[in-house]
Order: structure tokens, then sequence, then C-alpha cells
């Protein structure tokens, strides 16, 4: 089935279009992945980004400064109310410790059984004793208080006050971690932002006690809305002014910086208390957050807000090294040496005559198929493998996993365009195994492959990776006409899964069409 | 196993009356069997199915008993082969080509190969794609006698060998024909066929019109002699006498008669007293029988 003088027959008649073929391609990949890498042709995008990322941007320091904002508040609110419990602190952890002692062993279900029924019972209580306490508020004290019952079990020494609010920053800390991570922040990230959550808690009841220790003092919210959005603004400031100055700018710029924050932080709140007071709006607090953090880009048509901020956002880097240098300029010189070899391997050889002399000797038509089959997979193989080492060392140069691509990126890359150029030899091969005449086999295989390319060069101004303010849709028709499609280099750099079942298209494609060209060679005449 | 290559109503029809019809021949051990014909009269397509390389649409051919489509490997450890067409691999020089040759025939002793390169005088360090086309045509030689199997095919080998050369290769093939080895050649040129063949078939328009054994040819019992005559009279009467006349004309006063080889001396006898121009003896040869025969198969497939 293979033939080792005849495979070194093929590699030497071959050898100097695979060594062109291959440095040439591995020059124009090194060009683009580090002088593109290194010449920073992002500074375009960066002046997009000033203008209309920048308003993103703002838009979610609104968003900070209004949560903060109702934070302070709720914080408040909660602790007025815990207050009002904290008469009765040791009566209830008495009564629940001894529900929990007639237990031999109890389980955390039965803690939570007994938390609950304890925190209704005295809630219950607390209702009859005070009929002014609506449903609504019966029902957040009695979960808080139920949960403060279970923090009492895991924190027994803790008293009181000092249960009260140990609890409650707990629970904010935990509450603003487990947001933070589903908002995509890191661990470290959410746990920063999670302590400053709680930093506040514990800020805005000192502040609490303070008022709470003046003369006649009742609690009301709105005596605390003015102290909020001053904590809340003074925050922004120190927070941003320590941010640039650790960054190295210089002092002034980084108090420019802050005070030009703290005044969106201002606007924002006032804006969103004077939503939340209007009662004739009749607004939701979502609805006045919604109205208060506003950007620019909220304020152009929304397309046109949408075409500018993904021309900002887009990824430069994909676009040129994945859809345009991968899928396109990278492909076109392997492209035209699997067309060229695979014509010659077959049906050149048998156009000219040459394929007597193998085929005078014992050797099988099979043989001579599988051999020359394996030649071109392997010189496509060995081509992949010097553009990976090539791509690799690139990145490295360009910054490693910091660049844009990182190194698995890259060799999914390498990977997919192999098993791209695989499904496209395996066709070439077997338009050069089906036919006798060079001319033949060259116009289908080598023209199907060219139009191939040719459509996905027009696809790509209906693909989603142009921005939609250059995109055609209907020009994605043209990817729908390309095997190369299946090399999805979107999915790659996204991180999705899709390009997995893509690549066994392109193997399967690869089989069947050598499995085919194989079987029908054995069985045609041959004019030698 | 006397025959080594057999045909049996071996049929191609390619359509418009090309390709080959019912060809049906055996080659014996040993034989040198020719075939002559024109351009497109299917000499090739006959040699391509002997090779395997083509699947007939009927009828079967063999060599050595196994069946040249279905063991076209098997029969190549017998056949070695010279195509009608020269191409060679996409190699850089003939020594190239020939050890890539060597290695796939699994060939180790080159020295039979060495002879051929001396016998044929071929430069083998040249480019193989600047070689002209009696360098290629001896390159093709060489590559196929070097494995030295039992049985030759060669398809027009000659082509493109000067008059010398042409010479040296006819002695060549002598030489493996002494060897024992069996040989089938086809050419476009009656008379190299006629020195080195034992049998010579003709192919006319697909078909196989007749096979001529050379030995017979070269002795028959008969010789021709054309006459002519300075005087119109003598002409007349030798008319008169009892001689075959192949073919007259009164024009030259001149006449081809057959003469056996026993009636020789009454032929001489009976020219004495006549003024003759000349006397010389017709050679006979394939050329000359073939047309005959070409002749009287279109005489016969015209009256058809």
């Amino acid at each position: 089935m293979f033939s080792k003088a005849l495979f070194k027959q093929t590699v030497k008649a071959h050898w100097a279009r695979w060594v062109s073929v291959t440095v040439a391609t591995c020059v124009m990949l090194a060009i683009v992945i580090i002088v593109l890498g290194n010449l920073g042709i992002s500074d375009i995008r960066d002046s997009l980004k000033n203008v209309f990322v920048q308003a993103d941007q703002e838009s979610s320091v609104k968003e900070e400064c209004v949560d903060s904002y109702e934070l302070y508040l709720t914080t408040t609110d909660t602790y007025s109310q815990a207050l009002s419990i904290s008469n009765y602190m040791t009566l209830i952890t008495q009564s629940y410790d001894g529900q929990i002692s007639s237990i031999e062993q109890p389980t955390q279900e039965d803690k939570e059984r007994i938390a609950n029924s304890e925190a209704e019972k005295w809630i219950n209580m607390m209702g009859a004793m005070d009929p002014s306490m609506s449903e609504d508020k019966k029902l957040e004290l009695k979960q808080f208080l139920s949960g403060l019952l279970l923090f009492h079990d895991a924190n027994p020494t803790l008293q009181n006050l000092d249960l009260i609010t140990s609890y409650y920053y707990d629970t904010v800390y935990n509450q603003a971690y487990t947001l933070s991570l589903d908002e995509g922040y890191t661990e470290e990230e959410a746990q920063e932002r999670a302590q400053t959550s709680k930093q506040l808690a514990i800020d805005a009841i000192a502040y609490y006690e303070a008022e709470n220790d003046t003369e006649g003092f009742t609690y009301n919210r709105s005596d605390f809305e003015e102290p909020a959005t001053n904590y809340v603004n003074q925050l922004m400031y120190s927070n941003v002014y320590d941010m640039q100055i650790a960054d190295g700018v210089a002092e002034d710029e980084a108090k420019q910086y802050a005070v030009a924050v703290k005044v969106i932080s201002n606007t924002a709140i006032t804006t969103y208390q004077f939503w939340i007071d209007d009662t004739t709006a009749g607004v939701t607090k979502d609805e006045a957050k919604a109205q208060a953090c506003q950007s620019i880009s909220d304020q152009i048509p929304e397309k046109v807000a949408e075409a500018l901020s993904e021309l900002g956002n887009m990824d430069i880097y994909g676009l040129i090294i994945g859809s345009i240098f991968y899928r396109i300029a990278g492909l076109l010189l392997p492209l035209v040496f699997v067309i060229m070899t695979a014509n010659a391997l077959l049906a050149g050889q048998v156009d000219s005559g040459s394929m007597a002399y193998v085929l005078s000797t014992p050797t099988k038509r099979r043989t001579v198929t599988v051999t020359q089959m394996l030649y071109l997979i392997f010189s496509l193989f060995c081509m992949y493998a010097v553009l990976t080492v090539v791509s690799v060392i690139s990145v490295w140069v360009s910054g490693g996993n910091s660049f844009a691509i990182n190194y698995g990126e890259i060799l999914l890359l390498n990977l997919g365009a192999f098993l791209t150029m695989f499904a496209i030899a395996g066709f070439c091969f077997m338009c050069s195994a089906i036919f006798n005449r060079s001319k033949h086999s060259l116009s289908i295989g080598g023209g199907l492959s060219m139009f191939a390319l040719v459509c996905t060069i027009l696809g790509l101004f209906g693909s989603s990776v142009v921005p939609s303010a250059m995109r055609i849709p209907a020009m994605d028709f043209f990817n729908y006409l390309s095997i190369i499609t299946f090399f999805d280099t979107v999915s790659i750099l996204n991180g999705t899964l899709d390009f997995l079942w893509k690549f066994g298209a392109l193997i399967a494609i690869g089989v069947v069409t050598i499995i085919i060209g194989i079987f029908r060679f054995d069985k045609k005449d041959l004019p030698l | 196993m006397n025959e080594v290559i057999k045909a049996n109503n071996l049929t191609k029809d390619y359509g418009n009356n090309r390709g080959i019809f019912d060809i049906t021949f055996d080659v014996k051990k040993g034989e040198t069997f020719g075939f002559v014909g024109t351009n497109g009269s299917g000499k090739t397509t006959t040699i391509r199915h002997i090779m395997g390389f083509l699947k007939p649409q009927k009828g079967s051919c063999e060599v050595m008993g196994l069946d040249c489509w279905k063991k076209a490997s098997e029969i190549k450890n017998h056949v070695e082969y010279v195509p009608g067409e020269i191409a060679f691999p996409d190699l850089r020089t003939g020594t190239d080509f020939l050890k890539s040759q060597a290695e796939l025939l699994k060939l180790k002793n080159m020295d039979y190969a060495n002879y051929l390169i001396n016998k044929l005088q071929l430069d083998t360090s040249a480019n193989l794609k600047r070689m002209s086309k009696g360098m290629k045509q001896k390159t093709a030689i060489v590559t196929a006698l070097m494995a030295d199997k039992d049985i030759l095919i060669l398809d027009e080998p000659t082509t493109g060998l000067d008059p010398l050369m042409r010479v040296t290769f006819l002695d060549l093939l002598k030489e493996e024909k002494e060897k024992g080895k069996t040989i089938l050649i086809s050419s476009q040129m009656f008379n190299e066929l006629e020195s080195i063949c034992d049998r010579v078939a003709l192919i006319f328009e697909g078909r196989i019109i007749d096979i001529a054994n050379i030995k017979e040819l070269q002795n028959l019992p008969y010789k021709m002699f054309k006459v002519e005559f300075l005087a119109p009279k003598d002409y007349n009467e030798f008319k008169k006498m009892q001689f075959e006349v192949v073919r007259d004309q009164e024009k030259y006063n001149q006449v081809t008669v057959k003469v056996f080889n026993n009636d020789i001396q009454n032929f001489f006898k009976s020219l004495q007293g006549y003024k003759l121009k000349f006397i010389a003896e017709v050679d006979y040869n394939l050329e000359k029988y073939f047309m005959e025969v070409l002749k009287k198969y279109q005489g016969g497939e015209n009256n058809v």
C-alpha cells in the first residue's frame, strides 16, 4: 500500500515548490503578527474609544454611583429596623439555642427549619405589638431574622447589636461578591468590590450611630439622602484619584479627572433621586436608574450607537489574523501548492505518460495512489508544522499571552487552516485521480478550490467580523458556497466550541474525497 | 505454458470506428512478435491492454496465464516496457531517474544497466528535461531493459533514434532475443520488424488483418524478375511463353514474371536471343506482402 521509492521520487520532484510556498507563507505570517502587533494599530481605535466607548464607561460609573447610593440608604433602612429588634435579640437567640439543643446532632436542615420557625414566631409577635407593620415589612424582617439566627449559630460569641451588624456586613459582602462574579469580574476583583461595599455599609452605620446619639432622633430615609450623596461622591473621587496616581498620572491631572468623575457621580445620583421623588412619574427604582445612567450612546439613534461602539470594540487582530490571514491570505499559497501538486501527483503523470514507468514495475495502482496521497497530506502537515512554529514565535515576540491572540488560539488557527487544506487537498486529489487530463483535473479541482477562496473573500463583507457599518448582509450568501466556511475562526477566537464540529466536517470531506479518488483510480482506463 | 502472451477477441470500441476489434493472437515463449500498422491503427491500444492499463470491453488478454487487467501488478514481475510516449517523472537527471526506477524495481545490481548505458552511449548525467528525443528514447530503453525480465514489450522504440543508433538498438534486441526473451514490438517500419521478428501482425483500423511468418516469407519457392525488352516484337514473343506474368507494362515493353525456383534454368534459357534493356530480380519483402494483403482486404471490403 506504500512505496518508499515512489515517495522519495515524489519528494524530490516537489521539494522546491514546497520550500518556496512554506517560506513565503511564513514570512507573511510573521509580518502580520509581529509588525501589526508592535505598530500599535489600536491608536485609531483608541480615539474612537475615547468618544464612544468612554460613554459606556461613563454610564457604568454612573451605575456604580447609583448602586452605592442605593446601598447606603438600604443600609440605613435595614439598620433602623434592626435596632427595633435588637432589644429582643438575647431572648430570640436563647429561644433558638434552646430549640437546637433539644436535638441531638442537629443537621444544617434542622437549623434552617428552626431558624425559619423561630423567625416567624417572633415576627408575628412583634406584628401583634405593632399593628402598623406592613405585611411586606414582616416578610422582609422574617427573612432577615432567620438569616441572622443561622449566622448566630455559626458565630455564637457575637451578641445583640454586634451580631446584627456583623451579619449585615457579611450579607452585603456576599451579595456584592456573587454579583461581581456574575458580571464577569475575576475572583480578586470581586473580593475587592465586595470589600468596598462592606466598607460603605460600615460607614453608613457609623454615620447612623452618630446621628442616633443626637437628641430626639427618629429615622427618616430622606434625611440620609444628602449624606449618602456626599459619601458616594467622595468615595468615587478618592477611588479614581488613587487609581490615577497608581497608574502614574500626575497629581494635578489625577485631581482633575477625579473631580470630573465626582461631578458625574453627583449628576447621576441627583437625577436618580429626582425620578424617585417625583411620585407623579410613577417610575420604579430600575427605571430611575436607567434614566440616571444614560450615556452619549443612549442619546444618539440606537443603530448608530451600536455601529460606533461595535467599531470601537472590534477585535482588529482577530479580524486580520483570523479572518483575513488564516482564512484568505495565508491560504492562497498553500492552495496553489495543493492544486499544482495534487494535479502533478496523478493526472499530470497520466496525461504526460510518465506514470507508465511506475506502473511498469510491480507497483499496484493502489500503492501509487496511497503513496501520493500520503505525500500530499504529509507535505501539508509539515508546512503547517513550520507555520505553527513561526506563528508561536511571532506571538511570543508580540507579547505572548498578553497579545490579542494567545498561544492556544494561534495553535487552533493553525490546526484549522491545516484541516481546511486537508479537505481541499482531498478534493483536488480526487479530481486528479478521476481525470486523465491535467486541464480537466486543474479546471475542476483547482477551479473549485479557487472559487471557494474567492467566495470567502466576498463572504467576508457579509460576515459578522466586519463592523455593521461596512457589512452587506447579502454577501453572507457567498459563505454558504465555500468549503472554507467550515474553518470557523470567529468561534475559535471567541472561545465557543462551534468550530469543533466544523473541524469534523472538514476531516470528513477530506477522507471521503480521498477514498473516492483512490477507488476510482483503481478502476479506470489509463492512456499510458 | 508455451504461449506467453495471449489475446482473445480483445475489443475496445472508442466509437467512430476507432479502437480495436476482436484482436486475437498469441506470442510463444522465446518468440519475437511484431505489430505493424499506420498511426491510429490500434497498436498502442492493444499494448496498453496487455500492460493492464486499459480494461477490455470484450475478450481478454493474459501474460504467463495471468489476466492482464486483474493481475496487472503481478504480470509486471515478468514484463519490461518501453512506452510509446516518452515523458519522464519530474526528476533532475537521467541518473536520478534510473536510480529511482531501480528502487521501484527493487533492483540492486546495476551492472546490466551500466552495460546498456555503454552500449547505447547514453550520458545519464544530462538534465532529463533538456534531453533530445533520441536521448530520452535511449533512457527509456535502458530503464526498461535493466531489470532483465522474461518478456519485453516495446511500443515504437526506434522513433527518435538516428540510423546508426537504430542499428545498435536492433543488435541489442537480437541479444535479448538470443537470451530467450519473449518480445512484443510495435513499429511503423517494416524492414525493422522483418530483421528481428519471427512473426508480424498487420493491424489496420483496429483489426488484425494478417499475421505473417517472416521465415516463410524469406524462403518463398519462387522469385520475381522484371524484364524490359528493347524491341516490342521480342516483348510480344516473350509474353506468349508459359511464364506467369505478374505485372505487364506494355508502354515500356516491360514484364514482371514469377518464376519457381526449379524453373529458373529454363527461364534464363528462354531469354536467350532476345535483346534486353535490363533484367532485375524484384525483392519480395514484408512491405510488399502486406501491401498485397491490404489491397485484397480493402478490395474485399469494398465489394461488400
